[in-house]
């Protein structure tokens, strides 16, 4: 597999390709690189990191070079962090089930939103790992190639457990 | 070649894959009204299995565990009647277990929002060790199209070489959480669901579990099943309506169709989930694709949505239906309600085709089929 | 009536997410879905939560809600006839 291009999104640091960006938090990706998509606001934490950090990956590639792209990413957590909050509008004393909530209690949420801002028609698929094993990621995204023929894959690990413990480390790869 | 050499479902229609299939053919449901169940003050129509009944099999059938919570005993029953159907040893480090799970054990949460059984791959651990199995399992969790993605997943390992054989276990377990959302949604029917009938105001959830065993290599029986085709799609639309123009379920089957001709295809086994968004959504697509003329049938008049067991459930199903040359009936259906009008029926028909399609859709605009071949000696 | 509309716009800023939006942004005769404030399905289902656990009104049928939820007026006005709280 040939590696396109890296991007690497912690609480303290985001480096793209190697180097330093000076944008900090995950708002401040969204307020410098993309600000025109109301829609980030509405997504949970999960979605709002893998997006930001796919925006830097992808925002100067041809959309007619995306449109046969896969996206393929893994974490830990699945969609616990947003389980955790919609869990709390189901309370006996205090019952009002939030479908906005509900909506991203599946981690998969995530690959749809960057398809969506990016055309991408191809496979979009989430994994959940106990921990991120390079070796595991590598080699479901290399199999892909086995019964598809994406133009790219933007794969890696996208996880979000609070804000101040959170890793989105992603990158392009063709075949 | 990749084969299927094993299978289980255990459902509230039977615990056994042919007591499943006797009770299609039979016409029978247990979608219930539901009254009160898991605190919520709505009343739903599901299917639910019986948490009792099931937790004394497990315990005469597999041992007690107090380790394991139902849902991950649903898991091993399923995958252990599974494997010692086909007497795999399933410790050797050529078998990869698989799980196709959109919530796990969420329910735990309503005692403790930090409880470490919530994360997905605690349960596929758990199950994968049971066996004494130590490679890391997957878990496929891509919403409603899981079941499809877990065996393409499977298929994907297989061709690379480097696992011989795959445990592919499906299963979601109800809670007040999901029924609650899709409450939210108001995605429910309030009675049995009607799939792409002309009144079909919503869908039924259901719980369910099935295993299917996939291996490479020659196929160890005269007839078997095998894998010839897949593909994953989005719309690239919405993260929660289907497309209105069928995209990423019309890229799946135009991909598939390229590897099966239409003259072999028995029948396309569709989502059918009984909304009115998705049963249009998928007759624009099998309209697209040009396949207005093969017979369509949809399974959750018998069983609900079953979440992450789906895709694995309606799989097996689809290939003991062809088994016995039949195209299972369509449950509730009784009306063409959808604008691109597709072959289907309530009524069981027979086919002496080979080839079928299981389709499915899901939150997050996912799309995924499969199409498996019936070969060797009929 | 005024009072009203001024306290659904912020409700709603709130529940929806509305990012860099004020009261004064929102025009309360302007069709909230499609263009306007662009919104979708999802969210006339949290209108619908709103309405309940704010004013305690209970819509069954999301096709009832599309009427109701044309513009902030029209919320206004189906809430100052239909409010239990």
């Amino acid at each position: 597999m040939k590696v396109l291009s890296q991007v690497q999104i912690t609480p303290s640091s985001v480096i793209l390709n190697g180097k330093s960006i000076s944008a900090s938090s995950i708002n401040g990706i969204y307020r410098e690189f993309i600000g025109d998509y109301p829609k980030f606001f509405k997504m949970d934490s999960l979605c709002k990191l893998g997006f930001v950090a796919a925006e830097l990956l992808l925002k100067n590639i041809p959309i007619e070079e995306k449109e046969n792209a896969a996206i393929i990413l893994f974490n830990r957590n699945g969609s616990l962090v947003t389980d955790r909050n919609y869990q709390k509008t189901i309370s006996k004393e205090d019952y009002f089930p939030s479908p906005a909530l509900f909506v991203y209690t599946l981690a998969n949420i995530v690959t749809g939103e960057i398809a969506i801002r990016h055309k991408i028609y191809g496979e979009s698929s989430f994994y959940v790992l106990p921990n991120p094993e390079e070796s595991t990621m590598n080699e479901v995204v290399r199999n892909t190639f086995l019964t598809s023929s994406p133009s790219f894959i933007l794969t890696g690990w996208v996880d979000y457990d609070n804000d101040e413990d959170y890793l989105a480390d992603i990158k392009l790869v063709t075949k | 070649m990749i084969t299927k050499i094993a299978d289980n479902i255990i459902s509230p229609l039977g615990t056994t894959t042919d007591e499943n299939i006797s009770a299609i053919i039979a016409g029978e449901s247990m979608l219930e009204r539901q009254e009160n169940a898991f605190d919520l003050q709505e009343p739903f129509c599901a299917s639910l299995l019986n948490r009792e009944t099931l937790s004394q099999i497990f315990d005469k059938e597999v041992g007690q565990n107090s380790s394991l919570t139902f849902f991950e005993k649903l898991c091993v029953l399923s995958a252990k009647r599974a494997i010692e159907e086909c007497n795999l040893s399933p410790r050797e480090e050529n078998v990869l277990f698989i799980l196709s799970t959109t919530k796990g054990n969420v329910e735990n949460l309503e005692k403790s929002l930090t409880d470490d059984r919530c994360f997905l791959s605690n349960s596929a651990s758990k199950v994968a060790r049971f066996f004494g199995n130590h490679n890391t399992p997957l878990v496929v969790s891509n919403a409603c199209i899981s079941g499809v993605c877990a065996q393409i997943a499977a298929v994907r390992e297989l061709l690379s070489g480097k696992y011989r054989y795959a445990v592919i276990i499906g299963c979601d377990v109800l809670s007040k959480f999901i029924v609650s959302g899709f409450q939210s949604f108001k995605a429910l029917s309030p009675e049995q669901c009607k799939p792409y009938d002309i009144d079909r105001v919503g869908l039924n959830l259901g719980e369910a579990v099935g295993t299917i065993i996939l291996k490479a290599g020659n196929p160890s029986k005269d007839t078997y099943w095998q894998y010839v085709a897949c593909a994953i799609h989005n719309d690239a639309n919405h993260i929660s309506g289907p497309s209105r123009t069928g995209e990423g379920t019309y890229r799946v089957l135009n991909d598939i169709l390229n590897e099966v001709s239409v003259e072999e295809i028995g029948f396309v086994n569709v989502h059918g989930t009984s909304t009115a968004y998705n049963d249009e959504m998928e007759s624009i697509a099998i309209h697209r694709a040009n396949l207005d003329a093969v017979p369509v049938n949809g399974l959750k008049g018998y069983y609900g949505h079953t979440l992450g067991a789906a895709g694995i459930i309606e799989t097996i199903l689809s290939m003991k239906a062809i088994d016995k040359g039949l195209i299972l009936a369509t449950k509730g259906f009784e009306h063409i309600g959808t604008t691109h009008p597709v072959n289907i029926s309530n009524q069981i028909r027979k086919t002496d085709k080979t080839v079928f399609i299981k389709i499915l859709s899901g939150f997050g605009g996912t799309n995924a089929g499969i199409a498996y071949r019936k070969g060797g000696n009929k | 009536m005024e009072d009203l509309v001024l306290q659904l716009k912020n409700q709603i800023i709130e529940v929806l997410n509305l990012e860099d939006m004020t009261a004064d942004d929102i025009d309360a005769s302007a069709p909230l879905f499609g263009e306007g404030l662009g919104l979708d399905s999802i969210d006339a289902l949290e209108l619908i939560v709103l309405l309940e656990r704010e004013y305690g009104i209970k819509l069954s049928n999301p096709t009832e809600g599309k009427q109701i939820f044309k513009s902030i007026d029209s919320i206004a006005d189906y809430v100052s006839k239909n409010r239990k709280k």
